[in-house]
């Protein structure tokens, strides 16, 4: 056992409150597996990536590369039974919620075995299963849709919630003002989480929306408004904990703002025109999400350098099955094309 | 006045043309979503932001209807907004203000005022963006009375159209194949207007007429060829307006040809071909026609992702040379 | 005042009577008790007769037409009479004030049909009754009881070449006219710069013929086709409805048939002259030559003189290989006049007789209305199969043929006994096709045209 690790264990047990909040709340294993979702969401971001250039992924993809610890953080309060909405951006969602990495790739790689059919491709990845009401293709889409099934778990009494992710560029779509409205008159079990990366494709939050954080938005719809450090995975957590526990008692919405950064550009034709290459570098030289997560277990003990190594060891492996399960996997038949365009009655 | 004629792309193009537009009126200015710095999610727009500056190469933020909103307001009191929607399916964002506000306005006033408003919507499939990035609904808008609805099919005609777009008094809707932004043409240098309404013939024929919109005229004129080949004559009329219809140049191709065949990408049914087809079936051309009328659409589904699927969801050359051959051949 | 005809009520239960079938035309001079036309119930065929004696005008339910009973349908008026229009639009609600105008289930005749008539190049005489005949035929090419198929463009282009589409075989899908079918009439029937020199002979021809198809290949060999005994030359659209022929195809009329004279020639010669004289005056080189059943004998007799250039020789049921044939059949069919009389007698054609569609009865009960016609083909009974007899033998005109051919039977012809085939020179191919009666034409309608092509193919 290392010293930072003797240091924090000696603090844990002297006293709870000096940590941060997801030490506090969750337990080792619960954090190795957070730490284990972030890497599988950046691997897999990368596997898609690296595909394709080698040509292998059709159209075009929105990775999430710097935005894992929202993702991960987000989900940790949540239940198999909780729902998302997501965004375009939205491979991390679907992971952190539960996703298999092998039907993912399959998806991208347009086979049948992925969880669309390749019928959705990146854009509109998602496994219902778990949960997932599906990734948008279109910005703020999803946020009325989420409160439409905040309603619905209310008027079923399931006690479930629904988080609905967005990036900032949807707080000023007329969707997204009318839904939140909505959740607050009738206290819904919502939590509104806008990933907040600075820029909606080329245009900055500055440019493009009127007050300085989003969160301040919520004054408008009588909620609560948060804004977090979104590549700290334990501010996030920490939000997203106490946003769920309201809904689950019925107190209604919250909007969490995280602040964060995506690596790379907008989508696969962004040239990065609108943004410095300082800024860009300074935010995964300085501000990345799983580098900061992993210094934090390793400084609080819960976690060492051979720890984090096997985690990223076995990340590796799963990445690699995956995306081999992707290749060998059959395409759809042409034949179904109109498959479930309506559904089949019995 | 002598006119230099360049290879230019689509894109370049309708770039081209709002360059223009810009110099010779200051009333001209473009509003969207990423056309500045970022040069247009195609870059269409590309470095006009440089040459005009951020007050008439305007980024909204993403808030569409309301964008389309401003932009008929703009319209209707002395400017002549070019509106970029980033994908034409994010019209249905702002279907409100394009349908309910700009077509209606002049009608519902009386005629007291006008919108000369000029929008742009990279449409159709192609490009593997799935089915809410990848959809062709001129039809749609093509179906509201007030609206004027283009889909140039070449460098030359997006330019002109563009420009005339611009001259006109009404609200015209500008829908660009995304596949067809790099493909290159001739385009003459300076300004001209292609007009609005007027249906091209882009190969004459005599055999069977073939009526196609967008990427759908350069499919047909492959098609076209390979007919040639097998004996077969074809006429490829670009129809490139969708609202106003060009009647007379489709009928007076049917009463030469007696065989019709629509090509465009828009779903099958209820869209651009089962216009042409009535237009066919109610006019003199009737009388001539010597076989049924065939439509090759999208088919009745969202456009998928898997690439083969993609494909399969709109027309093809094939699905052409198939149609052509049986009409010919008395098979259908 | 001229008489009224109307809708009758024939049933019960009945408040509307479709008419299947006219038996007279407008402008027709009728005698009272005349039968008129055909009335289909939902129980039966019922036939009503003219009240009246003089000239049919103002037909205003056309076949297909469903009609309220009682209203009127047509009007007679009595020669002398001065024709004034009935303005039927104003007798009809009088007559049954309740009732709905006649409703059309199918129209026949889209088009008005043109004044002078059809084929006026056509050396024939003028046909008797063609379009009624003539449209039967195309139905029954059909397959079933509906308005030709034709393209606008074809209906468009038949009106102003005076033809009717109901004369005119479609090589479309599903029968289906088109501009090359109606084309292909014009040449034959019209005096088109290209064809005025062939129309110009066909004058000496004796018989009415008519091509049936100009054939893809113009340069291909044509296909003469000679019909049976009762039958005529459109029996032979059926074969070729909906599929493309290479071949050009020529069908004659046999005296005391179709369209050709009524005077019966004595002996099989004097016909198969006849027939050589029509070909020469279409300018046929060399062909191929298919007979059905008393065709088939004339076409071997044709073969075996060698004045016309046959290839290849296809007979189909023919008579003219034994002494037996259906006595019963032959004189149960020239007397039938009514489609009770007549069925019995058609089924015997068939072994399946699903496939006498209704317009086939239909057509042969039109015929059998033609009086001229059922005399002369009495008088070919009486000479041909005297006693129920064929009084011909053409086994030594095949014997000392010299180019390809194929007999084609059906294993249960109830006319002429597929047993005949027996003892044919060894070089003739026969094909007996099971479960098959006096028609393969009709009853192996692919197979038959397998086996015409391949003849005609070989043989080119």
């Amino acid at each position: 056992m290392d010293k930072a690790s003797v240091n924090a264990k000696a603090a844990r047990e002297e006293g709870k409150h000096n940590l941060p909040f997801a030490f506090r709340q969750y337990s080792p294993e619960q954090l190795k597996e957070a730490l284990r979702k972030m890497y599988l969401i950046r691997r897999f971001e990368e596997g898609a990536e690296e595909s394709y250039t080698r040509g292998f992924i059709h159209g075009t993809m929105h990775l999430s590369i710097g935005q894992e610890a929202s993702a991960v953080g987000i989900s940790l309060p949540l239940t198999d039974d909780d729902m998302i909405t997501s965004t375009h951006r939205g491979h991390g969602h679907c992971i952190a919620k539960g996703a298999d990495v092998s039907r993912m790739f399959a998806e991208f790689f347009g086979k049948e075995t992925g969880y669309c059919h390749g019928r959705g491709g990146s854009m509109h990845i998602a496994d219902v299963s778990k949960g997932n009401l599906g990734a948008n293709g279109i910005v703020g889409g999803g946020i009325p849709i989420a409160v439409g099934a905040a309603l619905s778990m209310k008027k079923q009494k399931t006690g479930r919630v629904v988080i609905s992710w967005f990036g900032d560029g949807a707080n000023n779509e007329g969707a997204f003002h009318e839904a939140l409205n909505m959740a607050s008159v009738w206290k819904l079990p919502v939590i509104f989480v806008c990933e907040n990366n600075g820029y909606g494709m080329s245009t900055s939050t500055k440019r493009a929306t009127a007050v300085p954080n989003i969160a301040d938005r919520a004054a408008a719809y009588a909620m609560p408004g948060i804004v977090v450090d979104g590549n700290n995975l334990s501010e996030v957590a920490e939000a997203s904990h106490e946003a769920v526990e309201r809904a689950r008692r019925g107190e209604g919405p919250t909007l969490i703002e995280c602040k964060t950064y995506r690596h790379r550009g907008h989508s696969k034709s962004d040239r990065n025109r609108y943004r410095t290459k300082e800024e860009i570098e300074d935010w995964i030289n300085n501000r990345d999400p799983i580098r900061l997560f992993e210094e934090q277990m390793q400084e609080y003990g819960v976690i060492n350098a051979a720890g984090i190594e096997a985690v990223r060891a076995d990340v590796e492996r799963e990445i690699e099955a995956a995306i081999e399960f992707a290749k060998t996997s059959p395409s759809p038949d042409i034949a179904s094309l109109t498959r479930d365009v309506y559904t089949d009655l019995p | 006045m002598d006119t230099t004629i360049r290879e230019l792309s689509y894109a370049q193009a309708i770039q081209e043309a709002m360059a223009i537009a810009m110099e010779r009126d200051e009333r001209v200015f473009l509003m969207g979503e990423d056309i500045g710095v970022y040069g247009g999610a195609f870059q269409v727009t590309g470095d006009l932001v440089h040459r005009f500056g951020e007050d008439r190469v305007m980024d909204t933020p993403i808030s569409e209807l309301g964008g389309a909103g401003v932009a008929v307001g703009a319209a209707v009191t002395g400017m002549r907004p070019i509106f970029e929607f980033q994908f034409s399916d994010f019209a249905a964002l702002a279907m409100e203000q394009i349908v309910n506000q700009a077509a209606k306005m002049r009608y519902m006033l009386g005629g007291a005022v006008s919108v000369p408003l000029v929008m742009r919507f990279p449409a159709g499939s192609g490009t593997g963006a799935a089915a809410q990035h990848s959809q062709s609904i001129e039809a749609w808008l093509g179906h509201v009375p007030g609206l004027k609805v283009v889909q140039p099919a070449t460098p030359h005609d997006a330019k002109g159209l563009l420009l005339a777009a611009l001259e006109d008094p009404d609200p015209v809707m500008i829908f660009e194949h995304k596949l067809l932004y790099k493909m290159k043409g001739p385009v003459p240098e300076g300004y001209y207007t292609t007009p609005i309404g007027k249906a091209e013939i882009r190969r004459e024929g005599k055999d069977v007429t073939i009526v196609a919109t967008a990427i759908m005229v350069h499919k047909a004129l492959e098609a076209a060829e390979t007919l040639a080949s097998e004996g077969i004559d074809a006429e490829v009329i670009d129809l490139r307006t969708i609202r106003p219809m060009d009647r007379e140049t489709v009928i007076a191709s049917v009463k030469k040809t007696s065989r019709l065949i629509c090509v465009y990408e828009g779903v099958k049914t209820l869209g651009v071909g089962a216009e042409v087809s009535a237009m066919i079936a109610e006019s003199d051309a009737f009388d001539f026609l010597d076989a049924p009328i065939i439509r090759l659409g999208g088919a009745e589904t969202p456009i998928p992702y898997n690439p083969e699927l993609e494909k399969a969801a709109v027309p093809q050359v094939p699905d052409i040379l198939k149609s052509a051959r049986d009409l010919v051949n008395g098979v259908r | 005042m001229p008489v009224e005809v109307i809708l009758p009520k024939v049933d019960m239960d009945m408040e509307t009577g479709r008419i299947s079938r006219w038996y007279a035309k407008d402008g027709d001079a009728v005698t009272k008790g005349q039968l008129l036309f055909e009335i289909e119930t939902d129980k039966a065929a019922m036939e009503v007769d003219a009240p009246a004696s003089g000239t049919l005008r103002d037909i205003s339910a056309a076949e297909g037409a469903t009609v309220p009973v009682g209203q009127a349908v047509a009007w007679i008026f009595a020669d002398g009479e001065e024709y004034t229009p009935t303005g039927k639009s104003d007798a009809t609600p009088e007559a049954t004030p309740k009732a709905a105008p006649a409703e059309m289930e199918s129209a026949p005749h889209p088009y008005p049909l043109p004044a002078g008539g059809e084929r006026e190049a056509s050396a024939s005489p003028p046909p008797s009754s063609p379009r009624s005949r003539g449209e039967d035929a195309g139905r029954q090419m059909r397959g079933n009881d509906e308005a030709p198929r034709a393209t606008p463009l074809a209906r468009r282009l038949a009106v102003k070449a005076g033809l009717q589409l109901a004369d005119i075989s479609g090589s479309g899908p599903k029968g289906r006219i088109t501009r090359r079918d109606v084309e292909a009439n014009i040449a034959v029937s019209s005096p088109m710069p290209a064809v005025k020199e062939s129309l110009a002979s066909t004058a000496d021809a004796p018989l009415h013929a008519v091509w049936l198809r100009q054939g893809n290949d113009p340069s291909a060999m044509p296909l003469v086709l000679i019909h049976g005994f009762g039958a005529d030359l459109n029996s032979w659209r059926p074969l070729f409805a909906g599929i493309q022929v290479d071949s050009p195809v020529l069908a004659v009329d046999l005296p005391g048939h179709g369209s050709s004279t009524r005077d019966i020639p004595e002996n099989l010669d004097a016909v198969a002259e006849q027939v050589e004289r029509t070909l020469s005056a279409h300018q046929i080189g060399p062909f191929v030559l298919v007979g059905h059943s008393f065709g088939g004998a004339v076409a071997a007799t044709i073969t075996d003189r060698g004045n016309a250039d046959a290839r290849a020789l296809a007979l189909i049921s023919t008579a003219g290989l034994g002494p037996e044939i259906n006595r019963a059949f032959l004189e149960g069919f020239v007397g039938a006049r009514s489609e009770a009389s007549l069925m019995p007698w058609l089924k015997q054609l068939v072994v399946d007789d699903s496939l006498l569609s209704k317009p086939f009865v239909n057509a042969t009960l039109a015929q059998s209305a033609d009086e001229g016609l059922r005399a002369a083909q009495k008088v070919i009974v009486d000479s041909y199969f005297a006693d129920g007899t064929q009084t011909f033998d053409i086994r030594p005109a095949l014997a000392s043929l010299r180019i390809p051919v194929r007999v084609i039977f059906g294993a249960g012809d109830r006319i002429i006994p597929a047993a005949h085939v027996a003892g044919l020179p060894g070089e003739i191919a026969t094909h007996i096709f099971a479960a098959t009666g006096h028609m393969p034409q009709l009853e192996r309608r692919e197979q038959v045209l397998r086996i015409i092509q391949e003849l005609a193919r070989a043989t080119a």
